[in-house]
């Protein structure tokens, strides 16, 4: 449509929503600051978006929907319980062992899936069209976003002053369970953080299929950060994840 | 578990979230908007073979949308479901210095969030869903134009009308 590219109200519109490229943003602000009937429509824009971000954590899915979905699928929403046979022998079994090798067989392992999935999941979102549910370099976004969407908000912390700018956040499927995943970027790399509580602990360090991996466990919250950077860059980043105090 | 629920697991369920919310905006009722999200992730399960691992969250809220507008035609009274035709409307956004003066930016900003979603669950149905996508579900022009099946055009312009309707309510409201 030739109409909306010459509409200049449409194009305030775009404008706001961050959809013009620098060089048409640029003609358009010129544009705006010698009309005030446009600048006015761009206040009044802007506005009404600041108000409609009220809005948003009003519609949750219901507690059984996703139950109801499953069934309605074939698929089981919960793993049938160990019967207490088999859990007496698992305790024989642990018990048979040194403790050591019960803490390997019994936390890691999980944990250690899970570290596959959080790779699978960066590698996906670096081939994904749009590598983030949201892009948002502000924390005051993308915090709100995540409770929106049934996901515990993740902690956020600001590291742009570090040149690991935050980009955005998503929602990755860990155990089969949504967590949280920020985006941080670090030159032209990107580095996903995932938190997670209950899948055991993270493995300090692990490099598979070209990517880092660094896991650790603060306040009873795994973290693992994945990236293709340098190894010693990305343990720089997690150092000053750690020691960043929370973005309110 | 069978490929295929695994493939729905990973690709349909991280999305249910945002298929819920999307329907509760077009139906504007919420045990309605349930029974659709059950019957556009049917739809999505016996399609995922269909799905090419491009934008899953574009893919499945198109599928939510077409489900939704099915499902309240077989569902609804038809005298119920609006008939206007908003496309010939005249209040095209050009006619922005016509009319009654759109209200300032602090009065916009100060409504409230429980007046604004009545001022949303009153805009006829390409507006609301174009208004949604955009201004709650946080996609991009392109995105919106490929689930709504229309020209990018058009969503440019639904969208400037959703938004001066909106803002158009919210001076009434203010009266």
């Amino acid at each position: 449509m030739t109409q909306a590219a010459d509409d200049p109200v449409l194009l305030v519109h775009a404008y706001c929503d961050g959809e013009l490229d620098p060089a048409n943003a640029l003609a358009l602000e010129r544009r705006m600051a010698e009309d005030p009937r446009l600048a006015a429509e761009r206040d009044r824009i802007l506005a009404l978006k600041r108000a409609l971000a009220k809005v948003k954590p009003a519609a949750l899915p219901p507690a059984g929907l996703r139950g109801r979905v499953e069934r309605a699928v074939g698929m089981r929403r919960v793993a049938p319980r160990p019967t207490w046979g088999a859990l007496a022998a698992s305790i024989a079994l642990a018990v048979v062992v040194s403790s050591g090798a019960t803490w390997s067989l019994l936390g890691p392992s999980q944990s250690g899936l899970a570290t596959d999935e959080v790779i699978g999941s960066h590698i996906r979102s670096l081939m994904a069209d749009k590598p983030f549910d949201v892009a948002s370099s502000i924390t005051h976004t993308v915090k709100p976003w995540f409770n929106s969407h049934t996901v515990q908000s993740p902690r956020v912390v600001d590291l742009e002053a570090d040149g690991f700018p935050l980009l955005g956040g998503r929602i990755d499927v860990i155990a089969k369970t949504p967590v949280p995943t920020l985006v941080y970027g670090y030159q032209k790399h990107r580095i996903s953080v995932t938190e997670a509580q209950g899948l055991g602990a993270p493995p300090p360090s692990r490099e598979a299929a070209g990517y880092h991996v660094i896991g650790w466990t603060d306040n009873g919250v795994s973290y693992w950060a994945v990236s293709d950077v340098g190894l010693a860059e990305l343990q720089q980043f997690v150092k000053l994840f750690r020691a960043a105090p929370t973005s309110q | 578990m069978s490929d295929e629920r695994t493939r729905f697991a990973n690709v349909v369920l991280p999305h249910l979230g945002d298929a819920y919310a999307l329907a509760r905006w077009i139906a504007r009722n919420d045990s309605d908007a349930e029974d659709i999200v059950q019957e556009a992730c049917l739809r999505a399960y016996r399609g995922i073979s269909g799905f090419g691992d491009v934008n899953a969250r574009g893919w499945v809220l198109s599928i939510v949308r077409n489900t939704a507008y099915t499902w309240l035609k077989k569902h609804r009274d038809p005298k119920l479901v609006a008939v206007e035709n908003v496309e010939d409307v005249a209040d095209a956004a050009t006619d922005w210095d016509q009319g009654p003066a759109a209200p300032d930016a602090g009065l916009i900003e100060r409504a409230d969030a429980a007046r604004l979603e009545a001022a949303i669950a009153a805009l006829p149905d390409e507006f609301r869903e174009t208004l949604v996508l955009r201004e709650l579900q946080g996609l991009d022009y392109r995105a919106i134009a490929e689930v709504t099946g229309v020209p990018i055009g058009t969503v440019m312009s639904r969208l400037a009308r959703a938004r001066r309707r909106l803002m158009a309510l919210l001076r009434k409201d203010e009266e």
